[in-house]
């Protein structure tokens, strides 16, 4: 199988606090190819905004511990700070969840946009505003021209988000990392941006990490989906099967949480029990056996591996690898 | 190698807007500079310190076409003329001048304030932008230093400082700087540390800036208004500070005329020579409040956490 554009492999990433160490990313793996997007949903606190952050290797005050983030050969934990400036914003690029702070202020959005490529390529004010009008026409900013003299407040919290995509953009990135990018959007909005995200990743080749809460939008974007529980990755494959047949009891619960058009009509929601565990001293075994209806001896014991469960499916769990279905 | 298409040819959908708006983009410094405007007091009071500002630079003039006097012209047979023909505002006990002595004290006066505001500005902002960014050992070193420069008495070491170096209006401004940094650098550090956690940031180094860049680019403006406020606070305060070192006999030494030691010695002319008293004083009373009052006309338009928008 060919290279894969952006493989993660057993990523460790921690943040040491007074009580002791946080294990916020604790062997995360996966790989993403040219074109595709791969979503990865996981509740708050499971580790996939850190997970992104240290691919980009902005995980600080949090370290890298161990694992490899292999992009183009090279393994992104190893190289300097330089080459990782260089790969920053050309290479990888990055959108954050809130549009209202993730704009500077002080300064007009156009020169914002422009920033990457006179970082990058060195190109003089009057070209580098040229590409951030264009590119802010591209992702929807009516007048470009115009708008891009006003400064962020002038904006809407959705021409914002369009405007911090245009700024990904602009360098042509060959990965776009959207940390949570819709959720301070309100709904309508929230659609659109999906909408201009899924054109962005059709007609740039751009391969797209989507970092959402939000199952809906999972299934909407993503080719593939990784589940995350407690800095692991419990659950990963195509959507399509992960949605239809979860093989890990998380991510069946989570399914069974949301409401869905197809179930019965009077169905109550199921409400996930427990609460998320403490990062710093994990449960013994699965991450998840306190709050699993599933559970049998060995999950308090042994912390399952992610195994192939489906044909490309993969799951971390004792029950469903032993041949059971949810 | 990916096959990817040039950024500037591809078309995305776009949503439709409404029209084309046309009301000018209004920079936050436009909106700061208006709100100012808009302060009647504090405009006039701004205007009264650039007079006065003018007034002192062109002092020479001054004294050749309006007083006919040099400051420092000693007249020992017309001692403590009052007020009037030809010494419009009497003369001091040598028989110097008043009016040529408060124009030229004023270069002086005003010039020590202005440096030292730009002196702990640039050192203070520098320190606090250093500290506040990186945190970490290079904080804990330079901010425990500011806390142990502020804990000591400040007049403690403007006295000893003047005693150690000859106070002409350059070392006297450095000597006022020397302590007056540490408090800029406490109040730019606390704004770095609230920018910097601002996701703009993260969102800044994620395009691929470096530091510098970072630092300079991005922060620097950012606390640029809290900057601005505590430069046209702070003049009054040096004009304070630097009176009283005067009057003490230990900022600018006579015959160099400044507007704190014109009063040295003046409480003892007290009941025969009062305008001896008021002119420095009143001079020194009218220009800090009117600093002070153009301080918070500043404040009231650049502080960005009094903004109610």
């Amino acid at each position: 199988m060919a290279e894969s554009l952006l493989e993660v492999r057993d990523l460790h990433t921690v943040f040491a606090t007074k009580h002791g160490e946080v294990k916020a990313v604790d062997g995360v793996s996966f790989e993403i190819n040219p074109g595709e997007t791969l979503g990865i949903v996981g509740e708050s606190g499971s580790g996939k905004s850190v997970t992104a952050m240290s691919v980009m290797r902005l995980q600080r005050p949090g370290k890298i511990v161990s694992g490899k983030v292999m992009f183009r050969g090279r393994d992104l934990t190893k190289v300097s700070e330089t080459e990782m400036r260089e790969i920053r914003g050309q290479e990888i690029a990055m959108i954050f969840q809130d549009p209202m702070t993730s704009l500077n202020p002080v300064f007009r959005t156009g020169w914002q946009v422009a920033e990457p490529v006179r970082l990058h390529h060195g190109w003089d004010k009057a070209r580098a505003m040229s590409v951030a009008v264009s590119m802010l026409g591209k992702v929807g900013i009516p007048s470009p021209a115009a708008r891009a003299r006003d400064y962020p407040h002038q904006f809407s919290g959705g021409m914002r988000q369009r405007a911090m995509i245009a700024m990904g953009l602009t360098t042509t990135p060959k990965v776009l990392i959207a940390d949570e990018p819709t959720t301070a959007l309100d709904v309508t909005i929230q659609a659109q941006i999906l909408d201009l995200l899924r054109h962005v990743n059709r007609d740039f080749g751009t391969a797209t990490i989507l970092i959402t809460h939000n199952l809906g939008v999972v299934a909407g974007m993503c080719e593939r989906v990784i589940v995350m529980y407690a800095g692991r990755v419990v659950e990963s494959g195509p959507t399509v099967d992960v949605f239809a047949h979860p093989k890990h009891p998380y991510t069946w619960s989570l399914l069974r949480s949301i409401p869905r058009l197809d179930a019965e009509r009077h169905e109550p929601l199921k409400p996930i029990d427990g609460l998320p565990p403490d990062l710093i001293e994990l449960p013994p075994g699965c991450a998840f056996h306190p709050r699993c209806q599933f559970k049998v001896d060995r999950c308090t014991r042994d912390v399952p591996a992610l195994k192939l469960v489906g044909e490309t499916q993969l799951a971390a769990c004792w029950v469903t690898q032993s041949g059971v279905e949810l | 190698m990916l096959g990817q298409t040039p950024a500037t040819e591809i078309q995305l959908p776009s949503t439709a807007f409404e029209g084309e708006s046309n009301r000018p983009a209004q920079s936050y410094w436009n909106e700061s500079w208006e709100r100012l405007r808009a302060n009647r007091i504090g405009m006039a009071a701004g205007v009264l310190i650039l007079i006065l500002g003018a007034i002192a630079l062109a002092a020479p003039l001054f004294s050749q076409f309006l007083t006919h006097y040099q400051y420092d012209r000693i007249d020992l047979l017309s001692t403590f003329q009052t007020p009037g023909h030809p010494h419009l505002l009497g003369t001091d006990d040598l028989g110097r001048d008043t009016l040529t002595r408060l124009i030229y004290g004023g270069r002086v006066t005003l010039g020590i304030a202005f440096l030292t505001v730009a002196l702990s500005l640039t050192l203070g902002t520098t320190v606090g932008l250093v500290t506040g960014y990186y945190g970490g050992w290079i904080d804990d070193i330079l901010m425990r230093f500011v806390d142990m420069v502020l804990s000591i008495p400040a007049i403690f070491l403007f006295i000893l400082m003047s005693i150690l170096f000859h106070p002409t209006p350059i070392t006297l401004a450095m000597i006022i700087a020397s302590v007056g940094w540490g408090g800029v650098a406490r109040l730019v550090r606390g704004e770095v540390l609230s920018v910097k956690q601002r996701e703009f940031m993260v969102a800044t180094k994620s395009v691929g800036a470096r530091d510098v860049r970072l630092i300079v680019r991005h922060l620097l403006p950012n606390v640029l208004p809290v900057l601005i406020v505590a430069a046209s606070l702070g003049v009054g305060q040096i004009i304070l500070i630097e009176a009283a070192l005067d009057f003490l006999g230990l900022g600018i030494q006579p015959p160099t005329a400044s507007w704190g030691n014109m009063l040295t010695n003046s409480e003892s002319y007290f009941f025969h020579s009062v305008w001896l008293v008021i002119f420095p004083g009143v001079t020194i009373f009218v220009t800090v409040l009117a600093s002070n009052l153009f301080g918070n006309a500043v404040r009231d338009a650049f502080d960005p956490r009094l903004k109610t928008h």
